[in-house]
């Protein structure tokens, strides 16, 4: 890397960062004994995570009726909250599959905390298929093994079938991934520490020694690993979304759904990044690592996808109107004007409306700002997945069946509770695993900056 | 008979083939007696029941009812008796006056299921919901075991004792008895009260129903000298002209005028004819929904309109009529025109009937229907109703004598006596002081709160009886079960006082041998006679004709001055859910929908949305209704019924009734349930302190009543939330602002044109996938006809019935949660006065193409080789997707495990179909299991079924016979030819789902269409 490079881009790490200032300060909040402020959060998030497991409980002792559902809404909360954390997790695999694809470096600082989001949101998206089931003891018969019940198999023309294979695959490449490329760092953390914990480093790094045949191996699995995780960022919503597309409801049964689900998907999963790493870099002393320049790279992306998924509620519009198909047109202004229509404009205001702000620069590099967007587009796109559902089943074809829906406490807990899931396992993964990608950040670092301390690093371990 | 030997009895092939036995008294082999036990657990009742493999035992041993008898399995099984199989027993339903004839299913010595007697004359095999909600009632754990005295528990000898000796002291003192029944159908009953009132030197029987028709027998005694109700022939009349009747849903017999009216209702066939019907009326009936033509007057109107067609009528067949000058009708002169013109130019094949207190309305009916000559055409007065002989005149008096502290005795049966009368908190003080009250109540009830015995009758399913509905038409009541509680026949109860111990068969049989077989001549052995009256379920007996005076009109007087008006004018009405307080305690009935406003477990204010509008009242917020006069108020939560007249309000009678309490936590409980009874600790209000009580009337109508809102508010659970076809203005797209689910034409537009009305959406034959899968054994198919039914909702009851459909409470019907398989879909189309009400039964269409199939992940729904959806419980996970992708919205899940904790009402499970558990789907199969059973039979016998042969619990207890099932691979079933009626279409059909179930148009007898094609889309 050239200085002239280095004045068409703005540095990736701030702050004069050497190699062994990479290590020590990602590896610092994992060294040292958690602060207070950690200790708030994991009593908060943990204390949800007790509430919505306890909702999830009685639900499952009780019965769906504890849910505000009816003969005619038969899917709300649940199916809305799956579809809203598969969706916060596609920007994990996007962030870090795809961008490595196309060679984004300014990735780096994001990648591990991103993937690590997907993990936990896949976790958490994954509860509700398991507990929207009128009887969750029996979900292996989604499964298709074979079984002693004769020849009964799974039907594989059933969405939800897809869907289940869908998230599996996912949630598996995704982990694997994940941990593949924590290795090298779980590594380093290894060689700086002593006792109990480096012996279970030494084993969960499955024996790195940092050789060049080492890397190189790694290199090649990583890409390989990002070739095959690519696919996923789309399959998986656009498998998701046909659980409703291929269905005969007005609404529902639209073929736009797979491109407008994946990017709504990853709208609301860089939404979610943002917030998360807003607050992480703060708290975590990684505005160095995390710069206003990342966030603003990453705005951007969000913008562009807030852009396509405005795109795609106007043409769910003008398709509903050039269908001629009545109820099809019914649904859509039943929309915009129904029953349910707070939730409809709340929906666009959070997603299309108030991303625009981020045409500005000015606004893209005001963390404070972005912030405030991200939790919006967060609102929004919960919304987006609520308006789909709800307000599709709620007045279908006889007006005989038209029904309301509205929420009851357990399902507003079990949403709870799930948040407290997230925040439990994000928590956790911040004190223990780094939560950036140190080898790759050290890959990002000014050329001049990395050969200084090598020299130097390499004679603290001789010495040592 | 008396042999022992089981006689079997095929009925005529239509009549499902199904083998009709006689009941046996095979006392002597088969029943060993054992002492009297107190209550009847399940153990016993297997014992009881379950090992009687002939049912004939058990009929037998209920005239041996003062000690009780145990039932032991017969020695040798009877040929034909398969442990199992249905058994049919015709009997006589007992819900409400009607009498209709039914067919009671028994199996394993347990009654299951109810339905219609396809022979019976008047009721023609259909049966409606209160019948279908019988076996419920019976294994009614709250039925009281056993007689009370002063409230606590006693026994039968001790309370005969006690009673003997009080009517022995009132027989010497001169006391005046009063027996107070509803109406009384069977001549062996009235024959024992009168037998046990002639020892007295004061006694009376009063008759009190919770609607009467003492006006119309006073009216007939004034105009043809004989107080009589006239047996009305709705089959026979062109043109009816209905002022408030609700014959249809709760008027006199219901079931029988809606199988009558419904014959007059297909236009079918190349010159399509079909009845004209009018109907003014001030509230929204279920008769008023299915008018062709229905008018909105208040009920103090009627004589006006009366008068003026008295008046044009009577003009035109030269009767001089005197009055002067009439105030303007409330309805248009042209309509009156056209009324009038109809009504004369179907002389002799019209019908007027009126529900009127009124006796001069009355009066002025029978001069209508004199001058039109339809005595002895529609109105048969040869041979008159027995039905609905209540007598408003006769209970005043009571209620006079009892406030006189004049009665010594007073003996109730039937009707909750209390309950039903205004004021009655200073009769209460009245009635303790009587020295001798006596219930025949099964249950707790108002006045056996009050009474110092309570001797509870049979259960219908447990009696011996009687029933002679109409003059001449009589039938039999017979046991189906052993009684299950320790409850007593009244016609023992009455035989006991009167110092005559017998057995309720015995009277029953020596009655009919003096009274009824000496009255027929086609049989001359009265054996043969009792045992083939008991196998039909009824007799037709030659019957001398009522004496009849010529028409006297000189009592017909005109009303020439407009009612004013005084505030709000209150009806109260009965239900078709709960036609008195005693069905009150059947959660199915209580659960049923009303037809037209589709509320549950609740009565309520009907207001119009005229008034709604003015008072700012929404559905649910409660209202104070209040008597001018006597200053009573009740409140209660008010509804906005279309269709209302803006000035009347109506409330439904037989709500609020003592012992409702127990439905508090009928339905699953949870964190946010909510009870099902309302503030007041019941089911409803009672409304029935609103009743105008006079000395010589007591009426459902009062003038004069306040209406204003409180804060309060109390959410009504109904089925329906969106009342019409037509989708809200603000979201309705242009072209689309109406559905079409229901398709609807006139007589006019369907004379030249039999496909008008039709919205279908042609598709071609539009087909994704290959055509591989042939139905090449059955097709079972459905068709609807909308003309023909009234919505009357007997089907919703003999399918929850027949298919184990749990009661979820109030609570989950407000979150549209009830699981009715069928339900009847109801729409408003037009505004105010003009509205027009369309029924449609919906349930699973069984598609060919079935959204739900493809999307059930573990194959749960599946589709038979004969067309049919299924459901497998066992395989369902309870994903939801199946119910989220049906158009129709007619699966229903199970979202708790519904209460089956009261093990004695579990009795009324059909164990032919699975009691679905908690987390999965169910729906209308068709009665698989009937089909199952017939293909079954079918297999064993080599015959082929027959066309017919397998009819649904909805179809068999249609009273309109609107609902045909059949086998659409066969083109000559009467489904493939409803099918192929240029009436017929399917619902949603554009969405090429290809239902089984195909609906017929419905035809308005209009001359033009004022609705419906107004939203036309192109």
């Amino acid at each position: 890397m050239t200085a002239n490079a280095d004045t068409l881009r703005p540095p990736l790490v701030t702050g004069d960062k050497s190699l062994g200032d990479v290590t020590r300060d990602v590896c610092a909040p994992l060294e040292r004994r958690p602060t207070g402020s950690w200790w708030a959060a994991l009593a908060v998030s943990s204390t949800m995570l007790l509430v919505g497991f306890i909702a999830v409980w009685y639900q499952i002792a009780t019965g769906i009726g504890t849910w505000g559902l009816n003969k005619t809404v038969g899917w709300a909360f649940d199916i809305t909250n799956f579809v809203f954390w598969v969706g916060i997790g596609h920007a994990g695999t996007l962030i870090s599959a795809v961008l490595f694809l196309f060679r984004q470096r300014w990735r780096t600082a994001v990648n591990r905390s991103a993937e690590a989001m997907t993990l936990f949101a896949v976790t958490c998206a994954g509860i509700f298929p398991l507990i929207h089931m009128g009887r969750p003891w029996l979900f292996y018969w989604m499964l298709p093994y074979p079984n002693t019940r004769g020849s009964l198999w799974v039907n594989f023309k059933s969405p939800l079938i897809w869907d289940f294979f869908a998230i599996s695959t996912y949630f598996l490449v995704s982990l694997v991934f994940w941990y593949l490329g924590l290795l090298p760092d779980l590594a380093s953390i290894r060689d700086r520490s002593k006792g109990l914990r480096r012996k279970i480093f030494s084993l969960v790094c499955l024996g790195w020694n940092g050789s060049a045949r080492t890397w190189h191996r790694y290199e090649t699995v990583y890409m390989l690993l990002a070739g095959l995780a690519t696919p996923l960022v789309f399959s998986v919503h656009t498998i998701v979304s046909m659980d409703f597309a291929t269905s005969v409801i007005p609404g529902w049964h639209t073929t736009i759904f797979p491109p407008y689900f994946v990017a709504g998907a990853i709208f609301s999963g860089l939404a979610m990044v943002l917030t998360l790493m807003i607050i992480a870099r703060k708290v975590m002393s990684l505005e160095n690592y995390v710069t206003v320049n990342h966030v603003d790279k990453m705005c951007k992306l969000m913008l562009s996808m807030g852009c396509l998924v405005g795109l795609a509620y106007a043409t769910e519009f003008f398709m509903a109107f050039f269908s001629g198909n009545v109820y099809e047109q019914f649904v859509f202004k039943n929309r915009a004007k129904g029953p349910f229509s707070w939730a409809y404009w709340t929906m666009v205001t959070c997603n299309v409306v108030i991303p625009q702000v981020l045409w500005l620069k000015r606004v893209r590099t005001n963390l404070a700002f972005v912030f405030v967007i991200a939790i919006f587009v967060n609102i929004g796109m919960w919304f987006e997945r609520f308006v789909i559902i709800v307000t599709s089943l709620h007045r279908d074809f006889l007006p005989s069946s038209w029904a309301g829906y509205a929420p009851t406490i357990i399902e507003i807990l079990t949403f709870l509770g799930t948040f407290g899931l997230f925040f439990t396992c994000f928590l956790i993964f911040c004190r223990f695993v780094p939560v950036i990608a140190i080898a790759e950040v050290k890959g990002v670092l000014p050329a001049e900056k990395r050969e200084q301390d090598d020299v130097v690093e390499r004679s603290q371990e001789v010495a040592a | 008979m008396n042999d022992g030997t089981v006689n079997k009895y095929w009925k005529s092939p239509e009549s499902r083939n199904r083998s009709v036995a006689m009941p046996e008294r095979t006392l002597d082999e088969s029943v060993a007696e054992e002492s009297a036990a107190g209550t009847i657990d399940r153990r016993r009742f297997l014992e009881a029941a379950g090992f009687t493999l002939s049912l004939a035992t058990v009929a037998g041993c209920d005239s041996a009812r003062a000690p009780d008898k145990k039932a032991l399995p017969l020695i040798e099984q009877p040929e034909g008796m398969v442990p199992g199989r249905m058994r049919y027993y015709a009997s006589t339903c007992s819900g409400c006056s009607a009498a209709c004839g039914l067919l009671a299913g028994v199996r394993d010595g347990r009654p299951l299921k109810m339905e219609g007697n396809p022979e019976h004359p008047l009721s023609r095999g259909g049966l409606c919901a209160v019948g279908q909600a019988l076996p419920l009632g019976l294994y009614d754990s709250h039925r009281l075991d056993n007689p009370l005295k002063d409230g606590s528990n006693a026994s039968w000898g001790d309370v005969d004792a006690e009673i003997i000796a009080a009517l022995q002291q009132i027989e010497v003192s001169g006391g005046a008895v009063r027996m107070v029944t509803d109406t009384v159908t069977s001549p062996t009953l009235q024959a024992s009260i009168d037998d046990f009132l002639s020892r007295f030197a004061d006694a009376r029987h009063v008759t009190f129903d919770a609607a009467g028709s003492g006006s119309i027998r006073r009216a007939h005694e004034k105009t043809h000298g004989a107080a009589v109700l006239p047996h009305y022939l709705f089959e026979r009349a062109d043109v009816i002209v209905s002022f408030g009747a609700d014959f249809l849903g709760t008027w006199i017999s219901p079931v029988e005028f809606t199988a009558a009216w419904r014959t007059r209702r297909v236009p079918d066939g190349p010159h399509p004819k079909m009845s004209y019907h009018a109907q003014l009326e001030s509230r929204m009936t279920l008769t008023g929904s299915n008018a062709d033509e229905r008018l909105v007057i208040r009920p103090e109107e009627e004589g006006l309109v009366l008068s003026h067609l008295a008046a044009i009528l009577a003009q035109r067949a030269g009767v001089s009529l005197t009055g002067s000058e009439l105030a303007p009708a409330p309805i248009a002169a042209e309509q009156l025109q056209d009324l009038a013109d109809r009504l004369w130019e179907a002389r002799g094949r019209s019908l007027i009937v009126s529900a009127s207190e009124d006796d001069q309305v009355q009066i002025l009916v029978n001069f209508l229907n004199h001058v039109l000559g339809n005595y002895g055409k529609t109105l048969d007065m040869e041979r008159p109703s027995h039905q609905q002989q209540g007598s408003d005149a006769d209970v005043a008096a009571l209620v006079k004598e009892l406030r006189d502290g004049k009665v010594a005795a007073l003996l109730v049966a039937g009707i909750d006596l209390t309950h039903y009368l205004p004021a009655h908190e200073k009769l209460v003080q009245a009635i303790s002081q009587i020295p001798l009250t006596v219930s025949f109540a099964e249950r707790w009830n108002d006045f056996a709160q009050l009474a110092k015995f309570v001797c509870p009758d049979h259960h219908i399913l447990e009696s011996w009886l009687d029933a002679e509905p109409v003059r001449g038409v009589f039938s039999l009541v017979q046991p189906t079960v052993q009684p299950l509680k320790g409850t007593r026949s009244i016609l023992e109860s009455l035989a006991t006082w009167s110092e005559k111990p017998a057995f309720a068969q015995d009277v029953l049989r020596t009655n009919w041998q003096e009274k009824v077989f000496p009255r027929q001549n086609r049989v001359s052995d009265f054996g043969t006679f009792w045992d083939q009256s008991l196998h039909d379920g009824f007799a037709k007996i030659v019957t001398d004709p009522v004496t009849t005076s010529p028409f006297d009109q000189s009592a017909v007087a005109l009303f020439d001055a407009a009612p004013e008006v005084i505030d709000y004018t209150l009806i109260l009405h009965n239900t078709i859910a709960i036609p008195d307080s005693r069905h009150a305690h059947n959660p199915w009935l209580q659960e049923l929908p009303d037809p037209v406003s589709k509320v549950t477990w609740d009565n309520y204010a009907s207001v119009a949305p005229e008034t709604a509008k003015e008072l700012s009242l929404q559905d649910g917020d409660v209202v104070r209704i209040e008597a001018h006069d006597s200053g009573t108020t009740i409140e209660l939560p008010a509804f906005v019924q279309p269709g209302q007249h803006p000035r009347v309000l109506s409330v439904a009678l037989g709500y609020g009734s003592p012992g409702t309490e127990r439905f508090a936590n009928i339905g699953p409980e949870w964190l946010e349930s909510k009870s099902t009874v309302g503030r007041n600790g019941l089911v409803g209000t009672n409304a029935a302190p609103l009743l105008v009580l006079d000395d010589e009337r007591l009426l459902h109508v009062r003038t004069g009543v306040r209406l204003t809102k409180t804060a309060a508010h109390h959410a009504l659970a109904t089925t329906q939330e969106h009342d019409s076809l037509d989708v809200p203005p603000e979201v309705a797209p242009l072209g689309g602002e109406r559905r079409h689910a229901i398709e609807e034409t006139t007589l006019v537009q369907f004379a030249a044109n039999p496909k008008s009305g039709s919205h279908a959406h042609p598709l071609g034959d539009v087909q994704l996938w290959a055509e591989d899968h042939p139905q090449e054994g059955h097709a079972w198919g459905m068709a609807i006809d909308l003309n023909a039914c009234s919505g009357c909702s007997a089907c919703l009851i003999a399918c929850q019935s027949e298919n184990n459909v749990p009661v979820v409470g109030r609570d989950e019907v407000r979150r549209q949660r009830e699981m009715h398989w069928i339900r009847i879909d109801r729409y408003y189309s037009g505004e105010g006065a003009n509205t027009t009400v369309s029924h449609q039964p919906m349930m699973c269409q069984h598609c060919d193409n079935a959204p739900c199939e493809t999307v059930c992940p573990v194959l749960a729904t599946v589709h038979s080789e004969e067309g049919l959806n299924q459901q497998v419980y066992n395989r369902c996970v309870g994903t939801r997707y199946c119910a989220n992708n049906c158009p129709y919205k007619v699966r229903r899940f199970n979202w708790f495990d519904y209460p089956h904790n009261d093990v004695f009402e579990n009795l009324s499970l059909n164990p032919d179909v699975t009691v679905r558990s908690r987390g999965v789907m169910e729906k209308c199969s068709m009665c698989v299991q009937r089909i199952q059973e017939a293909k079954i039979e079918s297999q064993c016998s080599g015959e082929p079924i027959v066309d017919g042969q397998i009819q649904p619990a909805c179809q068999q207890t249609c009273p309109a016979s609107a609902i045909v099932f059949g086998d659409l691979n066969d083109p000559d079933s009467k489904v493939s030819a409803a099918m192929n009626t240029p009436r017929s279409y399917r619902v949603l059909e554009e969405l090429n789902v290809r239902p089984s179930v195909g609906y017929l148009r419905i035809v308005r007898n209009r001359e033009t269409d004022t609705h419906a094609e107004d939203h036309h889309d192109g």
